[in-house]
């Protein structure tokens, strides 16, 4: 079921300040796809998650779920959350510690009012789905922190919401959990067909998890689009950056020619994928470090060839993460594991246009 | 280094333990004595004759509606008021804190006497005021009676319950309601369904320490519960050793027996449910700060009806104890009534050598005793907090046990041993009753002061350089001194105005304050007790004043 967004702004008042926690957004939600809102601490995505469920009330606009209206501030409608029909799995699981495991997941139906022999039926499906069989009689609060979170999952689902809401659900999990149960997740909401949206802050999970993705930042939607468009072909430089690491390099237009654009920066002139960008604009160059293929030997000659000392080398495991010196710039580049550099050791590597990307300053 | 720790565990075990333990077991000793004078000489009829006395079903039956009615009364009031603070939008919130340290300051028997005076059936403050405006014949309220007795003890019990409940519902998780909204679930059902079930062990254990603390009361059955002839267990026992020419300690010992049980007993629920409590404490959330609910058109009647409340708790016993020590009789506060007024009650009261002489020991007491108790209870909980031995914990299982004795049935303990000793009838039976009695009030601050230091404090300060002297004088005793302070003052105020161990330990020339007001206002010598009640008060304040000041300067420096 789809989300409509538009125009929802919220604010708060401390010590005199009002500070935006929302700021006029206006989203679409499309139906049945994993949507992710992203974005650092305090950049309003829980609030928007909370206005959306209803636990939070936004100061202007409209929200509707499907065909209908759960919000608007001019036409004077607020359906409480509890009418809205949704599920949704808390940061925290927020499992209640008095009641088992089929307790907390059969009281979505039970307050609905369903019989007592389909809400039995309903919630082993749903705990067989989440490959919680035979836990019905546990104290929920007996659990790992991974079995909390499925419970919690069941309890969203059980009810066969339209949407189910995701706050932070994996930020509890210690590492490698988290990764497991991402996996999980994943699989659990692609044979569900249903529409989620997923509140994070780890750039990891939202790329691994989502069909698309909205930035937020200062509570603005700063980007919204599928996570290659998101990571390769990022319009903003704030994007860029936060959704990976990044090489970012102060450039400036100069020509556009066989489909690229060209640019003036630290490291010479380099072509670049095509941007509407006006010839003698300022731009940013931004370069993933994983696309800078380094190459033993210096001097090198051709288009988008850059040449440059080794400064630094960090053994990481899997590769070794390089500095690179290129005149005044210093880049970062990860450097497989078996080529044989020291410091100080003259490189070149070879820029790929459609890896190099320009965005707004 | 151990050894010297097995030694210093075991020493304090010993000294416990006398302190605990032998006035319990000079209690079960006199209980199946002859009397005071025929100590060890077995016999059961003290026993048959107190289970037997065909008083004792209704003292029974009285003892449990104003316990339970008492203990409802304030568990539900507090969860209110602790609803109303942590959740909704209801001004002043400052008010609350004011609800919660009240104890502090008021003595119970001064808080029942000031009701006493308020709505007593002859010339209850208020009843005469009613009287005169409305033409009436009678007193429309009696304090005197079991209704009196519930609501006094049920407002006193009110902090306590309060400062359980109350930490429970701020750290509550407000995802777990959220997630019952978003679940389907209307406002009602989730405080039905989810709120009040996850508090429920923090309002168990405010029910429970409730019926312990009212089962214990002194004050209010013998202030408000003996004038209306409504006996209760506490002012049974009273009976059989105080009143009348034919005291009888082992009746006392054999119906003080019951008691502690049944104190003992639910002071084992009341520390199960607080563990318990503990255990709800699911994953933390580090997220939103709880949504607060919008009173709208209530917020305003709420916040009186909560004003109403502090101001029934603070304000209004203050006044009437002020108004009362200043009048000649009691009389509606008029223009007459202020022309009237003197320091009459003042200057006899500070006159009367009794009272002059109560007022030396209740401070000799509270100085000497809560400086001994605190140096005692420092000892106890470095052991309890910093060697964790079996030993140690014998030593925490004793030093909480007097915890959970009622004050009038040790003090019955104390009198059988007290008796046999030349300390029977001194100011120093008196030291030793008290210190035992309320060790815990000492021990918990400081325990909690040694909690807070944990040993990286020390050791990253001797990894600084510091020795061991310097370490504990720039870290450990800044660290322990708010805890000496809140223990030495919470003792101090404690025995300034200690009533239930002294009813039954005081004798003529240790008399001690709280006794000389019950003297007073057995004689009905209303305004010579007030003025004596606001010294008491006075004492007190200073007493919470001072420990403010010391405590913020520690946090200065």
């Amino acid at each position: 079921m789809e989300i409509r967004i538009s125009g929802v702004s919220k604010y708060y008042y401390a010590e005199g300040k009002t500070i935006k926690a929302l700021d006029d957004v206006n989203l679409t939600i499309p139906a049945n796809r994993i949507f992710t809102l992203l974005g650092p601490s305090g950049s309003g995505k829980t609030t928007l998650l909370r206005c959306i469920v209803g636990l939070e009330t936004p100061d202007t606009g409209e929200i509707s779920i499907g065909d209908e209206l759960v919000w608007s501030k001019d036409k004077n409608i607020s359906v409480p959350p509890e009418r809205r029909g949704l599920g949704m799995v808390f940061q925290t699981y927020a499992i209640w510690p008095h009641m088992n495991v089929f307790d907390n997941v059969a009281y979505p139906l039970q307050v609905r009012g369903v019989a007592k022999g389909e809400v039995a039926q309903r919630v082993a499906e749903t705990l067989r789905f989440v490959q919680l069989e035979g836990f019905e009689r546990r104290p929920a609060t007996k659990l790992s922190g991974g079995q909390q979170q499925r419970v919690a999952l069941a309890r969203a689902l059980v009810a066969a919401p339209k949407v189910i809401l995701f706050d932070e659900p994996l930020s509890n999990l210690d590492a490698k959990l988290r990764e497991e149960t991402r996996k999980e997740l994943r699989a659990f909401l692609g044979k569900l067909n249903i529409t989620a949206v997923y509140v994070t802050h780890d750039r990891v999970e939202a790329l691994a998890l989502s069909d698309s993705i909205a930035v937020m930042r200062s509570g603005r939607i700063v980007e919204t689009g599928t996570p290659q468009k998101i990571y390769f072909d990022a319009d903003h430089r704030f994007v860029a950056d936060f959704i990976g690491r990044a090489n970012l390099i102060k450039a400036t237009v100069c020509a556009e020619s066989g489909g690229h654009s060209i640019v003036d920066c630290g490291l010479g002139r380099i072509a670049c994928q095509q941007r509407a960008i006006a010839v003698g604009a300022e731009a940013t160059l931004c370069i993933r470090p994983e696309f800078i293929r380094i190459v033993k030997g210096g001097a090198a000659t051709g288009d988008n060839v850059v040449n440059g000392t080794i400064e630094s080398l960090v053994f990481v495991g899997d590769a070794y993460e390089a500095e690179i010196r290129v005149g005044a710039e210093l880049l970062l580049a990860r450097i497989d594991a078996e080529a044989h550099l020291d410091e100080g050791d003259a490189v070149h590597f070879t820029l790929d246009p459609a890896h190099c990307l320009l965005v707004d300053i | 280094m151990n050894g010297a720790r097995t030694r210093l565990t075991w020493s304090l075990i010993l000294i416990v333990g006398a302190l605990t333990v032998f006035p319990v077991l000079m209690l079960v000793l006199g209980s199946f004595s002859e009397g005071l004078t025929a100590f060890g000489h077995f016999t059961v009829s003290k026993y048959a004759e107190a289970y037997t006395d065909p008083n004792f079903f209704e003292v029974i039956a009285n003892t449990l509606i104003f316990v339970l009615s008492a203990s409802l009364l304030s568990t539900v009031l507090a969860l209110f008021l602790a609803y109303l603070n942590t959740r909704t939008d209801i001004p002043f919130k400052g008010m609350f804190r004011i609800i919660s340290i009240v104890p502090m300051m008021i003595p119970h028997l001064l808080f029942a006497v000031s009701w006493a005076l308020l709505l007593n059936p002859s010339n209850g403050l208020l009843n005469l005021a009613l009287k005169q405006t409305f033409g009436l014949d009678q007193a429309p309220f009696n304090i005197y009676s079991l209704g009196g007795m519930i609501l006094v003890e049920g407002l006193l019990e009110l902090p306590i319950a309060y400062l359980i409940i109350a930490p429970a519902m701020a750290s509550f998780d407000v995802a777990l309601e959220e997630s019952s909204r978003v679940c389907g679930a209307g406002t009602w059902r989730t405080l039905v369904r989810v709120t009040l079930p996850v508090l429920r062990p923090a309002i168990l254990a405010a029910f429970t320490l409730g019926v312990v603390r009212s089962m214990a009361s002194f004050a209010v059955p013998s202030m408000i519960g003996m004038p209306g002839r409504v006996q209760v267990l506490a002012t049974h026992l009273y009976e059989m050793i105080a009143t009348g020419f034919a005291t009888d300690y082992g009746k006392a010992a054999a119906v003080g027996m019951s008691v502690l049980v049944a104190s003992v007993t639910l002071i084992v629920v009341y520390r199960a449910l607080t563990a318990e409590s503990e255990k709800f404490v699911t994953v933390s959330s580090r997220g939103f700060r709880p949504s607060v609910i919008e009173l709208g058109r209530a917020r305003l009647p709420l916040f009186g009806l909560v004003g109403l409340l502090s101001c029934g708790l603070v304000v209004l016993p203050v006044a009437v104890l002020l108004y009362t020590s200043f009048v000649p009789y009691s009389m509606v506060p008029s223009a007459r009534a202020f022309s009237l007024m003197s320091l009459r009650h003042w200057t006899a009261v500070l006159e009367d050598p009794i009272s002059l002489l109560a007022l030396k020991n209740s401070l000799f007491l509270a100085v000497v005793g809560a400086t001994l108790g605190v140096i005692l209870s420092i000892f106890v909980a470095y052991v309890i907090v910093k060697v964790k031995s079996r030993a140690a914990g014998l030593l925490e299982s004793l030093s909480y046990l007097s915890f959970s004795f009622p004050g009038i049935v040790i003090g019955v303990g104390f009198m059988w041993f007290f008796v046999q000793t030349p300390l029977y009838a001194t100011i120093w039976a008196l030291l030793l009753g008290y210190i035992a009695t309320y060790l815990p009030y000492g021990i918990r601050p400081m325990s909690s002061a040694f909690v807070q230091i944990h040993s990286h404090l020390e050791e990253s300060s001797l990894v600084c350089g510091a020795g061991p002297l310097l370490t504990m004088r720039r870290i450990i005793v800044p660290l322990l001194m708010p805890g000496i302070v809140s223990g030495w003052i919470l003792m101090a105020s404690m025995f300034v105005r200690e009533l239930t161990l002294s009813i039954v330990l005081s004798r003529p020339g240790t008399e001690v304050l709280a006794v000389q007001i019950l003297r007073f206002s057995e004689d009905g010598l209303w305004g010579k007790l007030s003025a004596l009640g606001m010294v008491m008060i006075l004492i007190s304040t200073v007493l919470v004043i001072l420990a403010t000041v010391v405590g913020n300067r520690f946090k200065a420096a």
